[in-house]
């Protein structure tokens, strides 16, 4: 089922007096519990596409379907729930909050939002999140006290926490060490598998993009492979876009 | 503890620097407000205290003026305007003698004359009390005699007070003794009045002010003749030939001769009960001749705006010229003092508030700025402009309530040892802000409450433009962290 949709979707970006195209009408379909890898070189705009996608950019033409919403329709405080609801960010250079704990960094999206989980229950989530990441004798501990690796770790679990249909992940590795980044993307790949969260993570690391099934690789603002499973996945869009309206419509 | 209270106590601790400019900018405004309203209402209090205890009594009646009224007359520009009778005076005494809430009341002439000695040309001023010793002695113990006595009921006389004494001798050139007769002399529309008494005594005021210093006693008929008002006020004790004479007397005979005024020759012609009155018992009230003003004290002193009210009512409804007010309309200038002091105190607060809204507004703007990056994260995880905008709220009013409580601390002991120091006043102004000789400052919780609110909105309203600039961090922010 095709959870993420961009169609023909441009970003222009107004730098002084001239205009930047970051992204030039670019057309692809995410399926739902993929490991996708958006790949290529600095520039190519691999970020911004990540950004539309987690709403938090808009396109300047076309459209962005995150499940059966347009963004594009939607308003700040739509988007904000829509981010909360649905996605899980990993962050470059993590971002995690400086004055809270690991668990209360993971516990973070949790009081965010109106539906809130239990205590009893919540906090059965985070340690499971926290023991996952191999965290459990780090929970007590502020960012400023860990590994680039065990702040990435945090990062995961955070994106995790509020059991999100994609986690979006720009550059994980890109901070880290390569014997870490490896580990990351393991754990990112195990849970993966285990919860069927969707992964789409941008990468300019080849031995990285080897890890993903649903590789889509851009050069100056443009799909030039998008391959899933070794076949080309271009048609995706028709046949999946097709399925979610007509779930959407049958909602 | 709830989150956004633990974030913001880990945010203030995290940022130090930041949060001690604040929190020292919040606690010295406690320090001052509290320090500077435990002075003012001190200094209110005190004046309070003194004029209703001394002077006032809770409920001051005087007739209507078109300008205020008060215990030391009307407010005059040219200081010419007279004070008018209290008019239907017996109707009046005799419905507050009847309203329960009264427990007793006594009534006063407000006069001014020069006081000099016999047979000399030296002058001073004194502001003259025309009082009923019956009755005004039984509300107001407010004076201890230094030499001499006070006046008894009826009889003619002066009693001065000890400062006026030593002013008298300091600037005027003479010191009066007491038994010594001393020249009166009144000027009101109807020309100089003049009149020779005896010093029956000199006193101190228990509490001793710029406001008491100048005030003296003497008896009613003495003020009267002295202020013009019984010519007005009591037709039916018609001045005699004799003293019209002598009023009519141009000054140099006047100041001319030995003996300027026979006493005896004014005694007899003196209205109201006057000397002869002395030999008539004693009364329950004052007598029923011309009076400028009546004071009553009540059972509740808290009920005087109420009992005010009620006999302002009563005024209306029965036509009479009259007004019935508070102490602080009685006490005039000296209330007004405080109140300016009040509004110099409240200009200046005002002022500093100000400065410390924009010097914690720019150092919550830099905070902001330093934490775009975090703002931003938490806009991209989901949250809500209205959690970013109470996470600062609750961080600001974190950081007023722990200084805030800093402050109080400090104000008190600040107050505790101001008042140890026993700090005198070396000035009339400090005498009047002291509300006495030596500074006591006291704390009212209202005012500590009301200080604490003041500095919690001033934080509050610098805390806004620094985060209607975090509301603006986007979430794509985020993405930019470095």
């Amino acid at each position: 089922m095709v959870i993420v949709e961009l169609r023909d979707v441009r970003k222009v970006y107004p730098l002084g007096k001239v205009e930047v195209e970051a992204v030039k009408g670019v057309s692809f379909c995410i399926e739902k519990g993929d490991f996708i890898s958006i790949a290529g070189p600095s520039g190519s705009g691999k970020t911004t596409i990540l950004n539309m996608i987690g709403c938090v950019d808009r396109p300047t033409a076309g459209l962005v379907r995150i499940g059966d919403r347009q963004t594009k329709d939607l308003g700040d405080k739509e988007l904000t729930t829509l981010r909360h609801e649905t996605l899980g960010f990993i962050f470059q250079s993590f971002n995690l909050i400086p004055v809270l704990s690991v668990f209360e960094n993971i516990e973070f999206p949790l009081l965010l939002g109106k539906q809130r989980m239990h205590a009893k229950e919540k906090k059965e989530w985070i340690d499971y999140l926290v023991e996952e990441v191999g965290l459990s004798d780090w929970r007590r501990h502020k960012p400023t006290e860990l590994s680039g690796g065990q702040r990435q770790r945090v990062a995961i679990a955070r994106a995790l926490a509020g059991k999100p249909a994609i986690v979006l992940a720009d550059e994980p590795t890109a901070n880290l060490d390569s014997g870490t980044g490896e580990q990351i993307l393991e754990l990112m790949k195990k849970i993966n598998r285990e919860m069927q969260t969707t992964f789409i993570f941008s990468t300019h690391d080849a031995k990285i993009v080897e890890l993903a099934d649903h590789v889509i690789r851009l050069r100056d603002g443009l799909v030039i492979e998008n391959l899933r499973n070794g076949a080309d996945a271009s048609g995706l869009c028709a046949e999946g876009g097709t399925r979610a309206a007509a779930s959407a419509a049958g909602a | 503890m709830p989150f956004l209270v633990r974030i913001a106590f880990r945010n203030l601790l995290e940022h130090k620097a930041k949060s001690l400019i604040i929190g020292i900018l919040l606690a010295l405004g406690v320090v001052i407000l509290v320090v500077g309203n435990s002075f003012m209402d001190t200094a209110a209090k005190g004046v309070k205290d003194t004029f209703i205890g001394n002077y006032t009594g809770d409920l001051f009646i005087a007739a209507k003026t078109k300008t205020s009224v008060s215990l030391f007359g009307v407010a005059s520009p040219g200081g010419r305007e007279e004070t008018p009778s209290l008019p239907f005076y017996d109707k009046v005494v005799a419905h507050l003698k009847a309203d329960p809430a009264v427990a007793d009341i006594t009534s006063q002439v407000t006069g001014f004359a020069l006081v000099s000695p016999k047979d000399s040309s030296d002058q001073g001023f004194a502001m003259l009390f025309g009082i009923d010793p019956a009755t005004y002695y039984r509300l107001f113990q407010n004076t201890k005699v230094i030499e001499g006595r006070l006046l008894e009921p009826g009889e003619e006389g002066l009693v001065l007070s000890r400062n006026q004494v030593e002013n008298y001798a300091k600037n005027a050139g003479f010191k009066p003794k007491v038994g010594e007769q001393l020249i009166l002399t009144g000027m009101n529309k109807g020309g100089f009045k003049i009149r020779s008494v005896p010093l029956v005594g000199i006193i101190a005021f228990n509490t001793e002010s710029e406001a008491t210093d100048f005030i003296s006693y003497a008896d009613v008929n003495t003020v009267r003749i002295l202020s013009g008002l019984t010519l007005g006020a009591d037709e039916d004790n018609p001045v005699s030939q004799e003293a019209k004479a002598l009023l009519a007397a141009g000054e140099d005979s006047l100041f001319g001769g030995e003996s300027v005024v026979a006493p005896g020759a004014l005694k007899a012609s003196a209205p109201g009960p006057g000397p002869a009155a002395s030999l008539a018992p004693p009364r329950s009230g004052p007598d029923s001749g011309a009076w400028h003003f009546a004071m009553a004290r009540l059972k509740k002193p808290g009920e005087a705006p109420k009992v005010a009210a009620s006999l302002n009512a009563w005024f209306a409804k029965e036509g009479i010229d009259a007004q019935a007010s508070g102490w602080k309309e009685a006490a005039g200038p000296f209330a007004a003092s405080i109140d300016v002091v009040r509004i110099v105190f409240d200009v200046a607060i005002a002022i500093v508030a100000v400065v410390a809204v924009i010097i914690m507004m720019n150092t919550l703007v830099i905070s902001v700025i330093e934490r775009t990056g975090e703002i931003g994260t938490m806009r991209a995880l989901g949250a809500q402009k209205s959690f970013v905008r109470r996470m600062f709220l609750v961080e600001t009013l974190t950081i007023a309530a722990i200084f805030g409580v800093v402050g109080v601390i400090l104000a008190f002991a600040s107050i505790g040892g101001l008042d140890a120091m026993h700090i005198r006043a070396t000035n009339p102004f400090l005498k009047i802000l002291f509300a006495g000789e030596t500074l006591h400052p006291a704390v009212d919780p209202a005012s500590v409450i009301w200080s604490l609110v003041l500095v919690a909105a001033v934080a509050v309203a610098a805390h806004l433009y620094p985060v209607a600039i975090a509301l603006k961090v986007e979430p794509i922010r985020a993405m930019q962290v470095e």
